[in-house]
């Protein structure tokens, strides 16, 4: 406990020397609490009929350009409502170039996107639906199709009260779907409400290393176990760019279509991240503290899938982290962290305590399209 | 009858005696050419190189969204450039509302698509068709850069003097193949034509009074007409097809889309409050008809004796029909020698390697190796 205590002062030491982490450093908001309901914003308030609504067009690959890719398509169920490989499967003739994230919880982030670029779950569908490497799909078509189809129709006219389906409330009722998607019963929830069973003894001890030694408690904290801000830390850039030569059309297409300089375009080679929505220098390689619940379920990790298994993750951190292209970036806060095997056991059997059961539901039955009826006057 | 125009009113309005079928009527007619203007469709220069490279990017599936289709798949050599469906079928996930128009001499056209919505170049015509939904629903961004990973295109490029592939060349490309795509060896061109043809050629220019929008080397004045051409129901009895007519029609800003049941035509951009332009569609080039059947903008006709039959009857029913089209009062025999004309003006496919790129485009990428540290 000695040294718990030396490294929880070092730390916070260090931190009040960098004013932009200020509020981080306050040691009495770094607490894990446990997930209660999700924030439901007042503007698209949750009924029964909008989330059935929601899941259908979840599962809908007529929300996508050539009616293929669906959300579900890189948000699949038994691979942890996300996708199993580095990166993510992307559009047909494409590869996406970021790895894709669960839907489980997406619920209760402010920041959509590993940079952040979504504000709200609805901004969310409607970014991945569209873009070139993801949905590609294009609002007027996909807004057309969902008149065509009249189930939806009637779906629609029940829920948002409109002759035709607009594409925006398509957004919203698979955004009021995404918040019944919510895992807080974990035995991390159970023991933080006071179940003292909830852990095993190894998951206590790997409890206090969180907290203390290995510090993860600085960024992955509060309720949802994000902070929600940007750190660099050093994730190396993906080797899948060395080796597939479609990934590296699509990095080239993300740096040109994002907006860079003609110097960037040139010689970047790795994801310059939250650089993207600031365009300061001092942002690039900065992603979003990812959530930790379900993670059981939604390997790889890291923004580009650099590691397979969470024992991995904490000996990346254990390290110290590593090196990106933007590593004069790097957070202070990554630090060799001097965890004995042991102790790297116990931190990973307790940040498998952020998952429950797996989550599966019944793929919901699609409706077919059919002939608008005949109109009498044109 | 003959009708003769001078060559100073050819591309402005005439008003003269108009005799249709036996009926002689005072019309104010737009008129573009006078018999003189027939004749073979004068072959363009063209860069070799950048035509060689446009030709690759029309076969190239890269140039789609998802990878499944390409200009050719659409516009198919073997058949004058076109499908030979009566509906484009249109990108996957979509199904098309018009009939493919022949690519035959369209470098030499005023207006393209079948509602001139474009009157500007085949540069913007390219990119229209590029990046529109229903067609090609591509990111130009990520067309560049799937380009840009293709060693034989990289080639190419710099051949052809434009560095290195962009999308603004790969615009530019496209354009300069098409200029390759000129009539040769039509009957009509080479004065072979048979003696019922040569009647029928009359009949053109006279009695049946095609010449008066069906003029110039092209046969086409590159204007807007409402022929009240039937309108096909396939495009309305079927979601796919109605869903991208409707996708369409919202984007171009027509109002009370979800209603519509017809084919606006140029109306989708003219927008005139008196929608006298509802119905109205881009008088057809007659080159190569014998190669692209079925006709008119929405292929409902499949022979030329059908279309023919058509405007013998007057065409059509419709507010808006022009009024010059009335019943023609050609007989049988007349009918039978304007489609021996009509015929003469068909000529060789180009379906050789000069016109089609026949080796075969990966459609697959590779690594360029140290990535790392070469220049994107």
């Amino acid at each position: 406990m000695k040294t718990l205590t030396k490294t929880g002062i070092f730390v916070a030491g260090a931190l009040l020397g960098f004013a932009h982490f200020a509020s981080v450093a306050v040691a009495a908001e770094n607490k894990l609490l446990p997930l209660g309901d999700p924030p439901i914003p007042g503007d698209n308030l949750q009924t029964d009929a909008k989330i059935e609504l929601g899941k259908k067009l979840f599962f809908d690959p007529r929300l996508g350009g050539d009616a293929s890719t669906a959300c579900i398509t890189c948000h699949e169920q038994d691979q942890g409502w996300g996708f199993n490989d580095a990166l993510s499967r992307g559009y047909p003739g494409t590869v996406h170039w970021r790895n894709s994230q669960t839907v489980i919880n997406a619920a209760y982030l402010g920041k959509l996107f590993w940079a952040g670029s979504s504000k709200s779950l609805e901004g969310q569908a409607k970014s991945a639906a569209t873009g070139a490497v993801a949905g590609n799909g294009e609002a007027d078509l996909m807004e057309a199709r969902l008149a065509f189809i009249p189930e939806y129709r009637e779906a629609f006219r029940e829920v948002f009260g409109a002759e035709w389906p607009r594409i925006s409330q398509a957004w919203m009722a698979i955004a009021a779907f995404e918040r019944t998607l919510i895992h807080n019963d974990t035995p991390v929830d159970r023991f933080l409400r006071g179940d003292e069973d909830a852990l095993t003894d190894q998951q206590k001890r790997g409890m206090d290393l969180f907290n203390g030694k290995a510090n993860c408690i600085a960024c992955h904290n509060g309720d949802v176990a994000t902070d929600e801000r940007f750190y660099n830390i050093g994730v190396p850039p993906s080797d899948v760019w060395d080796e597939d030569g479609l990934a590296q059309v699509t990095f080239r297409y993300e740096l040109y279509a994002k907006g860079v300089t003609q110097k960037m375009y040139r010689h970047t080679k790795d994801d310059p991240g939250f650089y993207f929505r600031t365009k300061q220098e001092s942002d690039k390689g900065k992603f979003r503290t990812a959530p930790l619940r379900y993670t059981m379920y939604t390997a790889p990790y890291m923004h580009n899938g650099a590691f397979w298994d969470l024992r991995e993750v904490v000996e990346f951190y254990n390290a110290g982290g590593g090196e990106n292209e933007f590593s004069a970036n790097k957070s202070d806060l990554i630090k060799p962290l001097g965890l004995s095997d042991e102790e790297i056991d116990d931190l990973v059997a307790f940040l498998e305590g952020f998952s429950g059961e797996e989550l599966k539901i019944d793929a919901p039955k699609l409706p077919p399209y059919a002939p608008l009826p005949d109109v009498t006057a044109n | 009858m003959k009708i003769r125009v001078p060559e100073h009113v050819s591309k402005g309005i005439a008003t003269l005696a108009l005799v249709v079928g036996g009926f002689t009527a005072a019309a104010t007619i737009p008129v573009s050419a006078s018999a003189e203007d027939f004749g073979p469709i004068v072959a363009q220069e063209i860069n070799a190189n950048k035509a060689a490279l446009g030709k690759r990017l029309f076969f190239d599936v890269k140039l789609s969204g998802d990878s499944a289709i390409s200009c050719a798949s659409c516009h198919n050599p073997d058949k004058a450039f076109t499908d030979g469906l009566p509906l484009a079928k249109a990108y996957p996930g979509s199904d098309g509302f018009r009939n493919t128009p022949t690519l035959m001499n369209t470098s030499h056209k005023k207006v393209w698509f079948h509602d001139g919505r474009i009157g500007t170049n085949l540069n913007d015509v390219t990119r229209e068709s590029i990046t529109e939904t229903a067609v090609m629903n591509m990111d130009m961004r990520l067309m560049q850069e799937r380009v840009k990973q293709d060693p034989v295109y990289v080639q190419m490029f710099k051949d052809a003097g434009y560095g290195e592939p962009s999308n603004g060349s790969i615009r530019k490309a496209i354009p300069e193949y098409l200029k390759t795509l000129t009539s040769r060896n039509s009957p009509f061109d080479k004065g072979e034509m048979s003696e019922a043809a040569q009647r029928g050629f009359d009949l053109f220019k006279g009695k049946a009074n095609c010449a008066a929008c069906h003029s110039g080397p092209r046969f086409t004045d590159d204007k807007a007409y409402n022929t009240a051409a039937p309108t096909n129901a396939d495009i309305w009895n079927d979601p796919m097809r109605h869903q991208t007519y409707v996708a369409f029609a919202k984007f171009m800003g027509i109002e009370n889309y979800m209603n519509l049941r017809r084919d606006v035509g140029a109306y989708i951009i003219s927008h005139k409050a008196d929608k006298s332009d509802v119905g109205k569609f881009v008088t057809p080039t007659l080159r190569e008809l014998k190669h692209t059947a079925p006709y008119m903008h929405n292929g409902t006709m499949e022979s030329l004796t059908e279309v023919v039959y058509f405007y013998n009857q007057g065409g059509g029913q419709d507010v808006n029909k022009d009024s010059r089209l009335k019943p023609l009062g050609l007989t049988s025999p007349e009918i039978k020698d304007l489609v021996a004309f009509l015929e003469t003006l068909s000529g060789d496919l180009l379906t050789s390697s000069e016109h089609v790129w026949d080796q075969p485009i990966p459609n697959s990428y590779e690594a360029y190796e140290d990535w790392r540290n070469i220049a994107n």
